[in-house]
């Protein structure tokens, strides 16, 4: 399995473990030293429709799913008539005869093998880990202690079930390698990897209101709320949320919030009152297709702007969109850590794609920054809002322990040093010069970081940000033209390091309908898109077709 | 004991509620030192409006926050450091208008701070208009016929939302008032001060409070008495209406745990 790659499609209806038996197949290739990722599609309903769940998995690394099955494992009619279209001309397809019937494939009687095995409520995704274990020669020993070990309840009848469904599979492949010690690895979603990058920085308190795809980013703080030692507050809202946020922020803890862009919306006055109060705010926008309510679980490129004009007022922000996993984790901890240097909010922009795809996560020996505060001297004369040369006044936190004798006034008025209200013309041209002056500290801090990166080698460029470089990366392991893939990670501050592509022609691939970052790019670097390439049906590129819509747009 | 005046000009039209509060107040801070609270440990939020000036006029520690978010501010800061004696400021428009949920989800949590209601019955400083604890007919810019909404009932409102301190005071009692905020700052809990607060330019209600208004013997002990006696026709009943204990939210949420305080280091945070 040196060069090729291998999909798996398990489909059927919300509530019958289709994401979780998708989660443990590709632990199991995980285990065996593969790379895999998954994406799950899914409605916004709790039991029936249509749920699916795709892995990839290779031996070299993989940045999204392929949109191709190898193995096609189906509960339902609706599986098996949305997805047999897109299975390979090799690839086997298992479905529930019980409930449905197809020309190509196996039918296997999951309905009547459940009522002879579960007493109280079955467990059909049971079937599929039997399949995806008898196709690739798993022993039954090995199927029965993963059973055991992924699922806590019914394992006898699991088991026996599991087992009854592994007897009928005739067809195997040898893709991977049993004999070899199994690995451990480190399975992790978008989302959860913006948890943990945040909390190695320094995240003590994280504040949400659920909204798809930013919920997860809640339930993993929740999860992990004592192992990890986070404070996880769901708030009546997202305007108490973020309220909340920035009063924890004062009161001394990193702080972190997030949504999508309807909730991030409600949360637009509070983000300007960070910039106001200077409260060093993390914020994750995780986007979905808008407007308003918009297509509830699906993904979307349509906030760039948002994020970029987030809040009224003039004040300083970080805006930055992680275009990995992995990136996720570093850039939220170099976010926190900007955040509190500079005393700025900041906007982690993202994704569905991103935030709810799940990935091998290698580790990386690569240092993240901590978020520490400039701190100050307590006494009577601390000023909050001290005027310096670089605009970043000493923070100190309330609290005789902490703070003794020494009085912090944060305001959302504009205000003297001191923190008292002021409307007098010259005191407020002081304190928004003072603000100000951070521009240029944030600027060079962030060039600490990777602001961009760049993927492939080759004279024509491609311009991408956010998950649609994980589709581009994967598309152009099918092209036979070469291409350099330039993707801002940082996009306010925009990089420096990009002024070198200024006034280049360049394909632009996103996920909007209205081409905002094809704009993005000519305002901030006058690039020349001679084709915009967008996808606004809330549904991920097929690397294979975007391979196809470049090899066109670069013959245009 | 620090001198909590600041050097803020005072700006609230003479003869204002909010004079009575301010100073009310400041007795308070003074006596609650007394108990052996440090003064470094009180923090303090409003909301917008006339009453948020108050800020500015207290030497001490906190955030002038956004119009109806105070009280979400000061939740936040309580949940981060629990050591601090949170008060929060808030107008009638603050608390029960802009902010209605805030405050409803504070008292539902037993959330431990203290929520001081300045009820003048109007939007003062946007010039009148009528507020959610405007009287029925009120007459404001943009309520030229009259509001025709019935006003909310703060005191049997909080009781049912969960609040486990109830408590009336008057601007112009500063005695009694004093000694409610300090009763209220005292409770572990989610505590409720309502201060009726006559607004001299658009509802001057100081006749109608000095005429009407009754100190309450004991606190009722059933929450049914703290009901009739808060929402009494003839009388405005003034003192603590409701007091019970009860498990408060950062307890329930961390135990003894000072999430501030008890901030896991750098060191320990190794990724899993």
């Amino acid at each position: 399995m040196k060069e090729r790659t291998y999909t798996v499609l398990v489909g059927g209806k919300a509530g019958e473990g289709v994401k979780k038996a998708a989660q443990v197949i590709a632990g199991v290739f995980c285990s065996r030293g593969l790379h895999a990722c998954q994406a799950d599609d899914y409605q916004s309903l709790i039991k029936g429709g249509h749920n699916f769940s795709v892995v990839t998995a290779g031996a070299a690394e993989i940045e999204c799913v392929h949109q191709k099955w190898d193995l096609l494992i189906c509960f339902d009619q609706r599986s098996v008539d949305e997805h047999l279209a897109r299975l390979k001309t090799d690839g086997s397809i298992y479905y529930n005869s019980d409930e449905a019937t197809c020309e190509r494939g196996f039918g296997l009687p999951m309905n009547a093998l459940m009522k002879k095995h579960y007493q109280g409520p079955a467990n059909v995704s049971m079937a599929a880990i039997a399949i995806f274990a008898a196709v690739m020669r798993m022993s039954k020993d090995m199927l029965k202690e993963l059973i055991k070990r992924q699922y806590k309840r019914d394992v006898s009848e699991n088991i026996t079930y599991a087992y009854d469904i592994y007897n009928l599979i005739t067809s195997h492949t040898d893709l991977l390698d049993w004999d070899a010690t199994p690995l451990g690895y480190r399975f992790l979603s978008g989302n959860q990897a913006i948890i943990l990058g945040a909390w190695k920085a320094g995240l003590d308190m994280y504040y949400g209101y659920p909204m798809t795809p930013a919920s997860s980013l809640l339930h993993y703080a929740a999860l992990k709320q004592d192992s990890l030692g986070i404070q996880a507050i769901h708030a009546e809202s997202e305007l108490a949320a973020v309220n909340m946020a920035l009063g924890s922020a004062l009161a001394g803890c990193r702080v972190a919030v997030g949504s999508s862009g309807g909730g991030f919306a409600l949360m637009q006055e509070a983000f300007s009152a960070a910039g106001m109060v200077e409260a060093p705010l993390l914020c994750v926008l995780s986007s979905r297709p808008g407007p308003a309510t918009g297509v509830s679980t699906y993904t979307a490129q349509e906030d760039l702007w948002f994020s970029l004009f987030q809040g009224h007022g003039e004040f300083n922000r970080i805006v930055a969109s992680p275009d990995s996993i992995s990136r996720a984790l570093s850039l939220s901890a170099e976010l926190l850590s900007l955040s509190w240097e500079f005393q700025v909010p900041s906007i982690l922009l993202t994704e569905k794609q991103l935030s709810e795809g799940l990935i091998d996560l290698r580790h990386s020996s690569h240092p993240l920054p901590e978020a520490e505060p400039q701190t100050g001297i307590p006494g009577k004369d601390y000023k909050r809002y001290q005027d310096n040369l670089k605009g970043v006044s000493p923070l100190l936190f309330p609290g005789s322990q902490f703070a003794p004798e020494t009085v912090i006034k944060w305001s959302t008025h504009e205000h003297l040093e001191s923190g008292l209200r002021t409307d007098k013309a010259d005191e407020i041209v002081l304190m928004k010069d003072k603000r100000q002056k951070k521009a240029a500290g944030i600027s060079s801090a962030c060039s600490k970081f990777e602001t961009f990166a760049e993927y492939g080698e080759g004279e024509r460029l491609i311009f991408a940000y956010g998950s649609t470089v994980l589709e581009l990366r994967e598309a152009l392991k099918f092209s036979a033209l070469k291409f350099k893939i330039v993707a801002p990670v940082y996009l306010e501050p925009f990089p420096l390091g990009l002024e070198k592509y200024r006034g280049a022609s360049a394909i632009v691939v996103e996920h909007s309908s209205s081409g905002q970052f094809a704009q993005f790019l000519k305002w901030k670097l006058d690039i020349m898109a001679t084709t915009v390439i967008k996808k606004y049906d809330g549904r991920p590129f097929d690397p294979e077709e975007l391979s196809e819509l470049i090899r066109e747009a670069s013959h245009a | 004991m620090r001198d909590l005046n600041t050097p803020k000009t005072n700006t609230w039209c003479p003869g204002c509620g909010n004079f009575g509060i301010l100073n009310s107040f400041k007795n308070s801070i003074v006596r609650l030192v007394e108990t052996g609270i440090n003064v470094d440990d009180i923090v303090i939020t409003c909301g917008i409006g006339c009453h948020g000036k108050i800020f500015d006029y207290l030497n001490l520690s906190g955030m002038y926050c956004l119009h109806g978010r105070a009280l979400a501010t000061a939740q936040g800061i309580k949940l981060a450091n629990p050591d601090l004696k949170v008060i929060c400021f808030g107008g009638d428009g603050d608390s029960l208008g802009e902010g209605l949920e805030h405050t409803l989800f504070a008292a539902k949590r037993n959330l431990d701070v203290t929520l001081i209601l300045h009820n003048n019955g109007t939007y003062g400083l946007t010039t009148g208009q009528f507020s959610p604890l405007s009287q029925k007919g009120y007459q404001g810019l943009s309520t030229p016929k009259g509001s025709i909404e019935t006003p909310f009932r703060p005191i049997p409102l909080l009781l049912e939302a969960g609040a486990t301190f109830l408590a009336r005071a008057y601007s112009a009692r500063p005695e009694q008032l004093c000694a409610t905020i300090v009763n209220a700052v005292l409770h572990k809990g989610f505590s409720f001060v309502e201060v009726l607060q006559p607004c001299v330019s658009y509802n001057n209600s100081y006749q109608h409070y000095n005429r009407i208004v009754k100190e309450l013997e004991t606190i009722p002990e059933k929450p049914d008495q703290a009901l009739k006696l808060a929402t009494d026709q003839d009388s405005v009943f003034l003192g603590v209406f409701y007091q019970e204990h009860k498990p408060v939210f950062h307890e329930e949420l961390y135990q003894n745990r000072n999430p501030f305080r008890d901030r896991i280091p750098a060191s320990h945070r190794t990724l899993p």
